[in-house]
């Protein structure tokens, strides 16, 4: 059996995709081909380059990011310290820059201080910022994941459930942020079960069930599909 | 006073010396167990390349310091040939590979003489500076650059992991699919942890070699291993601190213990006092476990979180 098969899917730059579909349809599967974390026999291409045969690090690089549906905070480190670790390529990750040029590193370091103060800002988590990220709520977390991939200024995010498990207000505020983003150009792909949720954010929608593809097209026009309610409502709606 | 002061600062020198010695030996595995999470069984591989290649190479002809630079080189370079098949599988497969490496190394250096003299191990070589120290004060100069190579080592590490270097390291402890996905090549820096660790290992090898003045197979027994391994987890997992006194309590314990007899009546012969020495250091770190898990510089916060 395989979980995603003759799958395809177009996403535009600058828009925001919903991926919807019953459990077990492929949903994440698909996220680990796209961001390298799997691999599959499919052509997966990213701003016009081939993407399927390289490693999540590269991917990631290119400006792909993604986040995970249980989110992954790194628990010993403090808030602060999980939005520093995002932005790639930084000198001082390199050892010879740590020990030669010692000065240069931390003001890069400073600088990355403040845009990562930014983005908690922004995510209005920054009281949290000296606390462990293994203390945070569950919600904060998904906001801290969010805030964590946004960090490495990232021009396509993956969004794995981003309101599973999440309050109506925090709902919201995660919705509002997705907005401010697409406003400014970040092209979006989102895996959710919030059906509302997902379809008022969305540019476009793709359902997924068993591996396949099995529709596609405006928010409003799959709220009106039969057979997508069939698969998600068991036939009865 | 004097008298009794004239027997006493040899013994504590010993200690500081062993525990400085195990100091640097346990901050290369702190580095990558406290720091990067690998699992190296196989530690002492490294002290042994670092001690024998010093050794070997001096007593040919080489001058010491190019010899001690290359032992260190040459355990970061088996660092990097362990870590290049291990380190893209699971944890356990350094583990395994680290535990079997070091085993296979202690035959070859009892099987292979003509490199290594076999069971009869190595001496005669040079020691730091042993020309220009008079001998009844060498042991106290060898503490002082030992401790100075302690220190030395211990601020590079700390410069190290405070920085974005580190703080990858960490992440990749915590969860390496997240610096993964954050474009972090987590195979790179775990192989740079590895090859450091390793190279430090190296230096502690040579540092022994230097103090006991010979060395064999024996000398690197799977066990020494294991007590940079008690040393790590008694001062605190990625504490540098802790390691570092985690060392001096070790020596200070196994010293401390050697003599007992003479101050209390126990009821082992000297050569059953060495097994139940491990006896109650496997039970000390039993309580350790249960009434202080995080070691003595860890943060009892960090323990408790969980994912």
């Amino acid at each position: 059996m395989k979980a995603v098969d003759g799958c395809s899917i177009d996403i535009e730059s600058g828009t925001v995709v919903g991926l919807i579909g019953p459990n077990g349809a492929g949903k994440t599967t698909m996220f680990n081909l796209i961001s390298g974390f799997e691999r599959g026999s499919g052509e997966i291409m990213f701003k016009g380059n081939r993407t399927d045969n390289l490693p999540p690090f590269k991917i990631a690089r290119c400006g792909m990011v993604r986040t995970f549906q249980i989110p992954r905070a790194l628990t010993k480190m403090s808030v602060l310290e999980n939005l520093m670790l995002a932005p790639t390529m930084q000198r001082g990750e390199r050892i010879w820059n740590v020990c030669l040029r010692r000065k240069k590193v931390l003001e890069q370091e400073q600088a990355i201080k403040e845009k990562s103060m930014g983005i908690l800002e922004f995510f209005e988590i920054d009281n949290l910022k000296d606390e462990y990220a293994g203390a945070l709520s569950g919600g904060q977390k998904k906001l801290l994941e969010m805030a964590r991939a946004i960090a490495i200024d990232p021009s396509m995010m993956l969004l794995d459930e981003p309101f599973a498990g999440v309050n109506p207000t925090l709902s919201r505020k995660i919705s509002g942020h997705i907005d401010e983003l697409r406003e400014s150009g970040m092209t979006f792909l989102i895996i959710e079960h919030d059906i509302p949720a997902v379809t008022k954010i969305s540019d476009w929608i793709v359902v997924m069930n068993e591996g396949r593809v099995m529709a596609e097209g405006e928010p409003e026009e799959i709220k009106r599909r039969k057979d997508v309610l069939d698969v998600y409502l068991g036939g009865e709606g | 006073m004097t008298e009794l002061l004239g027997t006493i600062l040899p013994y504590i020198t010993t200690i500081l010396l062993f525990a400085s010695i195990y100091a640097v030996f346990a901050l290369g595995l702190n580095l990558e167990w406290g720091f990067t999470g690998l699992i190296n069984f196989g530690h002492v591989a490294f002290f042994a390349i670092g001690a024998y290649t010093t050794v070997l190479l001096n007593i040919s002809g080489c001058p010491l310091i190019i010899s001690v630079i290359a032992g260190v080189a040459l355990a970061g370079f088996f660092g990097f040939l362990l870590g290049i098949p291990t380190l893209r599988l699971r944890e356990d497969y350094l583990a395994i590979v680290t535990i079997g490496f070091s085993e296979v190394l202690r035959s070859i250096l009892l099987n292979e003489e003509w490199l290594t003299r076999g069971p009869f191990g190595v001496h005669g070589f040079d020691r730091p500076f042993h020309d220009v120290i008079p001998y009844q004060h060498y042991n106290t100069f060898l503490l002082i650059l030992f401790v100075a190579i302690l220190v030395l080592v211990y601020f590079a590490l700390e410069r190290l992991i405070q920085s974005p270097w580190g703080r990858v390291l960490k992440s990749i402890r915590e969860d390496e699919a997240v610096p993964s996905a954050l474009g972090k090549n987590v195979f790179s820096y775990k192989l740079q942890s590895l090859i450091i660790g390793s190279a430090i290992a190296g230096l502690a090898g040579a540092m022994l070699a230097f103090y006991i003045t010979y060395i064999n197979p024996c000398t690197f027994k799977p066990i020494e291993t294991f007590h940079a391994w008690i040393i790590v987890i008694l001062g605190g997992t990625a504490s540098n601190k802790g390691t570092i006194v985690g060392a001096i309590i070790l020596w200070a314990f196994f010293s401390g213990t050697k003599f007992i007899d003479r101050i209390v009546p126990v009821p082992f012969e000297s050569h059953q006092m060495g097994a139940f020495r491990m006896i109650v250091v496997g039970l000390l770190l039993m309580l350790l476990m249960m009434y202080k898990p995080e070691g003595i510089f860890g943060t009892k916060e960090e323990l408790a979180l969980s994912d």
